[in-house]
Parts: structure tokens; sequence; C-alpha cells
């Protein structure tokens, strides 16, 4: 009787302990990953919105969406972006070696406050060696980027490059430099080279092509074609498929610029242009964008708006597929 | 009189099986080139129908005017994925008559199941095929199934 006894409860004990089992072995397994949820911004968005991990150790993430489809991708990296679809949860390991503050962000339009959803990932590490780039172009030329930029001179027609290539030994050297086209506005660059005794026999309108061949020698098809892809991506849904300002997203309240409009767009440089892209703001719902596209990324969007304004290469700007 | 009584349910289901059979009419226009440009928001296309003739090519430009939508052709198999700011256009050839449930591809909200609409490709030939067999039906019911015990049976 007593070995019975002693029989059933070994059996009960290593029942209960292969029940058990399961969820401790499952813990075990989890422990190190970290899931984070993706909702509607309107619902919270991701939660959590703030990770701290150690630099150089992998970090296994597990990615749920609890509404709609997302997307998940990091600011500045090269890790392939993600979409998340409700019911199919997305495992990916990340390994920080830089310590530093990053941004994630959600990559579909899930919501009508999509771009609001983002959350920073906190690198930490023994030492922190702080990559020394220096500040943006707006900030070292001192540029006031919420300033109005009217262009007081406008062409009668859109400039294009490859007719002005045709006069490209008329303008002097220390103006065809990526620098010199960056942090001028194409009003100063053609008012310098009306003001110039070479140009004395072209027309205005000429002198108007040849500011667009120098914008065009400041910019690749590359980066133009990456300007349109991120363009379509994460700009048209507020400032139009052709740049107009007419959006889907576009706010109500505030007046929308129309890249297309040689006074408005004629009177900025690149480098104020780049200033809006980062920094974002201006009173309004635009993101900033300095968190997530590189240094590539933001001049190959603004290299791209200028094809609203300019005939630089055909094919921009691109429109419908 | 006789003859029909006796083999009237096998005339009635031979005429049925016929009526499934036989090919329905098709409108015999000149294929031609369709584009319909769609927009989807939550949770509906506009335009919700979309009407062809059968061999007519087929352009779909699908615009979403908020989050995420897809559309998906049942029968066809294509599928558009459009984000604001984002068009798609499938092309495809409607080769296959019928009517086809047009599907957002893409989970855009709460009421995403509900999201649908219909490509009609020429006349629907099962609804057509479905109105031949109920009149037949009812013709059927009304001179063939008389009650046997009227006039004294056959």
């Amino acid at each position: 009787m007593k070995h019975s006894h002693a029989l059933a409860l070994a059996t009960l004990v290593f029942l209960f302990t292969g029940v058990a089992l399961g969820p401790v072995r499952r813990w075990w397994r989890n422990r190190e990953v970290v899931e984070i949820r993706a909702r509607m911004p309107e619902r919270g968005g991701f939660s959590p919105k703030a990770l701290t991990v150690p630099a150089g150790t992998p970090v296994r993430l597990r990615l749920v969406s609890d509404d709609v489809v997302h997307g998940f991708a990091i600011g500045g990296q090269d890790a392939p972006v993600v979409d998340l679809y409700p019911g199919k949860p997305v495992e990916v390991t990340l390994t920080f070696d830089r310590p530093g503050t990053y941004t994630f962000y959600c990559t579909r339009w899930c919501g009508p406050n999509h771009w609001r959803m983002r959350g920073t990932i906190t690198v930490e590490g023994p030492t922190t060696p702080e990559p020394t780039s220096p500040p943006p172009l707006y900030v070292q030329l001192g540029l006031d980027i919420d300033a109005p930029h009217e262009a007081t001179v406008v062409p009668q027609e859109r400039p294009r490059a490859f007719r002005g290539q045709r006069w490209a030994s008329r303008i002097p050297p220390e103006m065809q430099t990526v620098e010199y086209v960056r942090t001028h506005a194409p009003e100063e660059v053609w008012l310098t080279l009306r003001a110039l005794p070479a140009t004395a026999d072209l027309d205005d309108q000429q002198v108007w092509d040849l500011v667009a061949y120098l914008w065009r020698q400041a910019t690749s098809r590359e980066a133009l074609a990456e300007g349109a892809r991120l363009y379509a991506q994460q700009c048209a849904a507020c400032h139009g498929e052709a740049g107009q300002g007419d959006g889907p997203f576009a706010p109500q309240q505030v007046t929308m610029p129309d890249f297309t409009d040689p006074a408005w767009s004629f009177g900025a440089s690149p480098a104020l242009w780049q200033g809006k892209v980062l920094r974002g703001g201006m009173g309004t719902t635009m993101p900033s964008w300095g968190l997530i596209f590189t240094e590539e990324q933001t001049w190959a969007v603004v290299d791209y708006l200028w094809t609203f304004s300019m005939d630089l290469e055909p094919g921009f700007p691109s429109t419908v597929p | 009189m006789r003859n029909f009584g006796e083999w009237r349910w096998g005339i009635g289901l031979v005429v049925a099986v016929l009526v499934l059979g036989l090919p329905v009419p098709q409108p015999q226009a000149k294929p031609q080139e369709r584009v319909f440009r769609v927009t989807a928001r939550q949770f509906a296309f506009e335009p919700p129908v979309l009407q062809v003739n059968p061999g007519d090519r087929v352009v779909i430009e699908l615009r979403s005017s908020d989050v995420v939508h897809g559309l998906y052709v049942e029968g066809y198999d294509v599928e558009a994925v459009a984000e604001p700011g984002q068009p798609d256009r499938i092309v495809f050839v409607a080769d296959r008559p019928g009517t086809y449930r047009l599907r957002c591809s893409v989970t855009c909200g709460d009421l995403h199941p509900f999201m649908g609409g219909k490509l009609r490709v020429g006349r629907n030939p099962w609804l057509w095929k479905g109105a031949a067999l109920a009149l037949w039906g009812v013709t059927l019911a009304l001179f063939a199934a008389r009650p046997r015990t009227r006039e004294g049976g056959r």
C-alpha cells in the first residue's frame, strides 16, 4: 500500500513537471525577445515606444500588428523594411554597433496619423565615441528656414537643362560645383549669370536654361531616381504626386507649397530645402526627416524636388507608374 | 398524354441539364481597352462596380485617398496595392464572363472585411441560367405536375 502511494505520488509529480515544463521552456527561449506591438497611432502607435539595448549584442525583436498593416524600419540604417500584417508576427534580429539613439518608424500608411508613428532605440555602450558629423548646411550658413523666400524674377517657361548645356562654357568654373549650387537659390544664380558679360548675347530664358544646367550638374540620375522613390513613399501623400500640394492628406488649415510654382521654388537654395526636410515643423504637420533619412537621401529628395519646376533629366518628375 | 405522364420528370431533368449546360449568349462587341480609375478609401471602392465586355483589356488604376489599400480581383487572381501618393495599376484581359468580387487585400481598418466591389464581365451566365431554371421549374409545376386524383387518374 505504501509502495503504491509513493508510486502514484511520483507519477503525479512527473506529470505536473511535464505540464509545467512547456511554458517554462517557452519562457526560457523567449526571455531575450523584446516584443513590440504596433497599433494605429490613434490607438497608441508602437508599444513600447522606447527601448534600451546594449551595443554590439544581437537584439531579438518580435513585431506584432494588432490592427492593420504596419511597417517597421530604422532611420538611417540599411536594415530591410519589414511589413507587419495582423496575425503574422515577425522576428528580426538587429545588432547595433555604435551607441546612440536610433529612430524606428512605421513605413505603411496605416491611418491619418501614420507619420506620427515612431519610437526610439537607445543603444548604450561602454564608450560613447560620438561621430562628429558637421552640422547640416543650413545651420552652417545660418539660414532662417522659416523666412519667406518668394522669388522676384521668374522664368517665362520651365528652365531646361539640356538647352542650357549648349552655352555651358559661359559659366565660370567656380560656379560649376555642387557646393555652389547647394548654397544658392536659382534666382541668385540667374542674377549672377545675367550680370556676366559672357551671357550678354543670351536672352533671359536662355540664362534660366543655364541655371537648370548647373542644377543638373549638381545631381545624378541615380540620385533623382532615389529621390523620386522616397518622395512617392514619404512625401506625396501630402505634397501630391505632382508636387502641387494636393495630396489626400494635405492639411486643410495651411497653404501647401506648390513645388511647380517658380515664385515659390526659385527664391530658396537647396540648403534651405534640405533644412526644411531635416527639421520639419514649420508650424504644420510636416514630420522631421533628419532622424530617418540619411544625408544622401535628404539630398536625393531635395534634388528631386527641383524637377517639379525645371527639366533636369528626361523621365523626371516621375508620374503614375 | 399518358407517355408524357410517365416521362415528365425525366424530360424535366433533361431540360434542366440542358439549361445549365448551354452557353449564355454574350454581347459580341469588339474587344477594347477599358481604363478604370478606382479610388479606394475606408471602406469602399469608387466606382464599386466595373462593367466590361468579355475579351476587353481591363486597366485598373488604383489610388488611395487615405490609408494603404489593395484591390484583388477574385477569379482573375490579380492584385494592386496603393498607398496615398503611390498609385498602382493592373492590366488583364477579361476573358471569362461572369461577375467577380473585388476585395481589399490589405487590412486597412476595422471594417476592412466589408470593403469590396464587383467586376462584371458581360452577362453573368449563372444568373441567366438560374433564372431560366426557375422559369422551367415553374412551368413544370404548372403544367406537368397535376394531381393524379383529378378525372380519376390516368
